[in-house]
């Protein structure tokens, strides 16, 4: 399904970076879209993503340190502002002239802080997707992240199939994924999303999750799957049980970011309405942080087969529409970028 | 597990929230969710279906607006002489009426260029404004020509004041028609050209641009090509992720056999234009009669528009 072009994943995009703790005042330094950005924070809490590269000298500015709201290199000594504007140089009254690095538009949303890479005069045009429910009390969150040896198209068409979830994974599964005839999966497209539905009928619930929250693990509840590929560094998706009281639902958020061709940094979130605290989070955390962390060795191992014997021609079933949309979608968003 | 696959593109019914008349037999409508909810997003390019009156209609029009602006749409649809009604019913619409919209999609983008040269007949203005919006917001060099019958048939020219001298006005009763060969003779470096609008600009267009390099003309139809049936034969249609083989007849399209065969096959305009249908070829010639691909891309026979092409040979393999 894969074909490894060179680049593979748009600039202009919005992509997660970092989590908003891992900013401060201390610089932190990473890499994205084939780039070195630097993240810190301002005297007031705004967050900052300069080139991670000082226009003085090869030397990483993350290395360097904050003085009030500027960044200092940790060799040259030159100091950039905000804005990329380099502020002052040591040997000089005067700043020569176009001393800058590049400089990014950084918000924070969810508890991620988002970078658009690409073309700034865009970032103002593209407007991120909203994701409100991982900062929304009546959603209880938890996740992770780490960095995955695959190109990031790799885990767009991960997350755009879930047939295989009851494979790698039956326990996480819900059981309804391996009771035989499916209903009809429906995909609804838009020019730069693909989102799809499929509405299960009655069936129970996994017994770790039945467990957790002291439900019967017998007792068949309507489930409704969704998926939805909402930009080239988002999915976000939900799995509802349709119980009488009102859906119990799980939502799962995946921001993605490609590092380069080969490596994607993975944010993944789960979120649920039901069953709120500490102790039942407790239980679920190792249950789905298992589950990923089986994908992550999947998509990697998928990955270095492509690497040594070549992308290969994969044959498709219908129900890879979604699979098939989203690469078109990220392919067309690379070719716009001339 | 057999699973049915279902494909269909958004649809929503909208509410006019201003339809404003935009130059004579123009008006420019805009459209909100009754609910208050984001609508897609969309890049400049895309188009949506308005779905109209009783005969369910279904047009094409650009989006107009700006993709900033999540909570609302704007198209502009000019009243043309239509047998079939559309545009018609389109200007009776008043604020608060509701309209039935499907999309967007986008065989028309904008592409990351230093220099542009916008050339826009009539209502082909509205797919470049946002281009042309982009374009100055990212520092490129760019200029419009811009031509209509008069100036008071021409709309947006308010919008366009503001960018001075890169825009040039050609009213036909004033200014005669563009000069195309002395706009295109020369080539231009590191140049794209986006145009749209009636037929016979579109086609000079391309004649003008012929000594161009590939790729340099970028052009969306609102009309299709006419296209010569006679002769029309039947071919063997292999849909490889289906598993199934169908007879297409002379007097049938693949999307009609399609979904008839019950595969789930998105389409809007069924005339070749909008280029929904597009479909990927596995193995067999295509026989393009579509007005989306340009003649490259129908060389290149990698993708065919399902509801009007069809096969060179006896035996065509789609990825359906």
């Amino acid at each position: 399904m894969t074909e490894n072009f060179p680049r593979s994943y748009p600039r202009n995009a919005w992509y997660a970076l970092a989590t908003s703790d891992e900013v401060g005042r201390e610089p932190l330094g990473t890499r994205a879209v084939d780039q070195p950005v630097v993240l810190w924070r301002t005297t007031a809490g705004t967050v900052v993503a300069l080139a991670d590269r000082d226009a003085h000298v090869p030397y990483p500015l993350s290395l360097g340190r904050l003085d009030g709201d500027k960044i200092v290199s940790g060799y040259s000594g030159f100091a950039y502002d905000a804005s990329g504007a380099c502020v002052r140089v040591p040997t000089q009254e005067q700043v020569p002239y176009g001393a800058s690095v590049p400089s990014y538009v950084a918000r924070e949303e969810g508890g991620l802080v988002w970078v658009w890479l690409g073309e700034t005069s865009l970032a103002g045009l593209r407007p991120p997707v909203a994701v409100p429910w991982l900062t929304d009390p009546a959603w209880e969150t938890f996740g992770g992240h780490w960095e995955t040896r695959a190109n990031v198209v790799m885990l767009h068409e991960n997350f755009a199939d879930i047939t295989h979830v009851a494979v790698v994974d039956p326990v996480i599964s819900p059981p309804v994924l391996s009771a035989g005839a499916a209903p009809p999966l429906e995909i609804e497209l838009t020019e730069t999303t693909v989102s799809f539905t499929r509405d299960w009928p009655a069936a129970p619930m996994p017994a770790w999750q039945a467990g957790a929250i002291g439900a019967s693990p017998t007792e068949a509840h309507p489930q409704r799957e969704q998926g939805a590929f909402l930009s080239p560094g988002l999915w976000a998706d939900r799995w509802d049980f349709l119980v009488p009281d009102g859906p119990q639902t799980f939502r799962f958020t995946h921001a993605v970011t490609p590092v380069d061709a080969g490596l994607t940094r993975h944010f993944w979130r789960v979120s649920r309405n039901f069953a709120p605290g500490a102790e039942t989070t407790a239980a679920f955390r190792p249950i789905f942080e298992a589950y990923y962390l089986k994908v992550r060795e999947v998509l990697e191992t998928m990955q270095r087969v492509v690497h040594q014997d070549g992308p290969g021609r994969n044959v498709n079933v219908a129900a890879d529409r979604v699979v098939l949309q989203v690469g078109k979608i990220m392919r067309r968003l690379v070719a716009d970028e001339g | 597990m057999p699973t049915q696959t279902i494909v269909r593109e958004y649809e929503a019914e909208l509410e006019v929230a201003e339809a404003r008349v935009a130059a004579d037999d123009v008006v420019a409508l805009t459209l909100r969710h009754p609910d208050g909810a984001d609508l897609p997003p969309w890049t400049p390019g895309a188009h949506i279906d308005v779905i109209l009156g009783e005969d369910q209609l279904v047009r094409q029009y650009s989006l107009c607006g700006s993709p900033a602006d999540q909570g609302q749409w704007r198209v502009g649809v000019l009243k043309a002489p239509d047998s079939r009604g559309g545009s018609v019913a389109v200007h009776e619409l008043c604020p608060g009426a509701r309209v039935r919209v499907r999309g967007p999609r986008n065989h028309f983008p904008f592409v990351a260029s230093k220099s542009y040269l916008f050339v826009a007949g009539g209502i082909g203005i509205t797919p470049l404004l946002p281009m042309i919006a982009e374009a100055e917001a990212a520092g490129a060099q760019w200029r419009l020509v811009y031509g209509g019958r008069s100036r008071a048939s021409m709309a947006f020219v308010d919008e366009l004041e503001s960018y001075g001298d890169r825009v040039t006005l050609m009213p036909q009763d004033e200014a005669g028609l563009p000069d195309l060969p002395g706009l295109l003779g020369e080539p231009l470096a590191d140049t794209l050209v986006y145009t749209c609008g009636p037929t016979g600009l579109l086609d000079a267009m391309e004649t003008n641009c012929s000594a161009w390099p590939t790729g340099s003309l970028h052009l969306e139809r609102f009309s299709a090509r006419e296209a010569d049936t006679t002769g029309d034969t039947p071919f063997e249609l292999v849909l490889q992720q289906s598993g199934l083989t169908l007879t297409v007849p002379a007097d049938k399209s693949i999307f009609e056999v399609c979904k008839e065969a019950g595969v789930s096959v998105v389409g809007s305009c069924l005339e070749g234009v909008c280029g929904t249908c597009e479909t990927e070829i596995v193995e067999g010639e295509g026989d393009h009669r579509d007005s989306v691909l340009n003649e490259d891309e129908q060389e290149a026979n990698e993708t065919m528009m399902i509801c009007v092409s069809r096969c060179r040979g006896d035996r065509l393999t789609l990825d359906l």
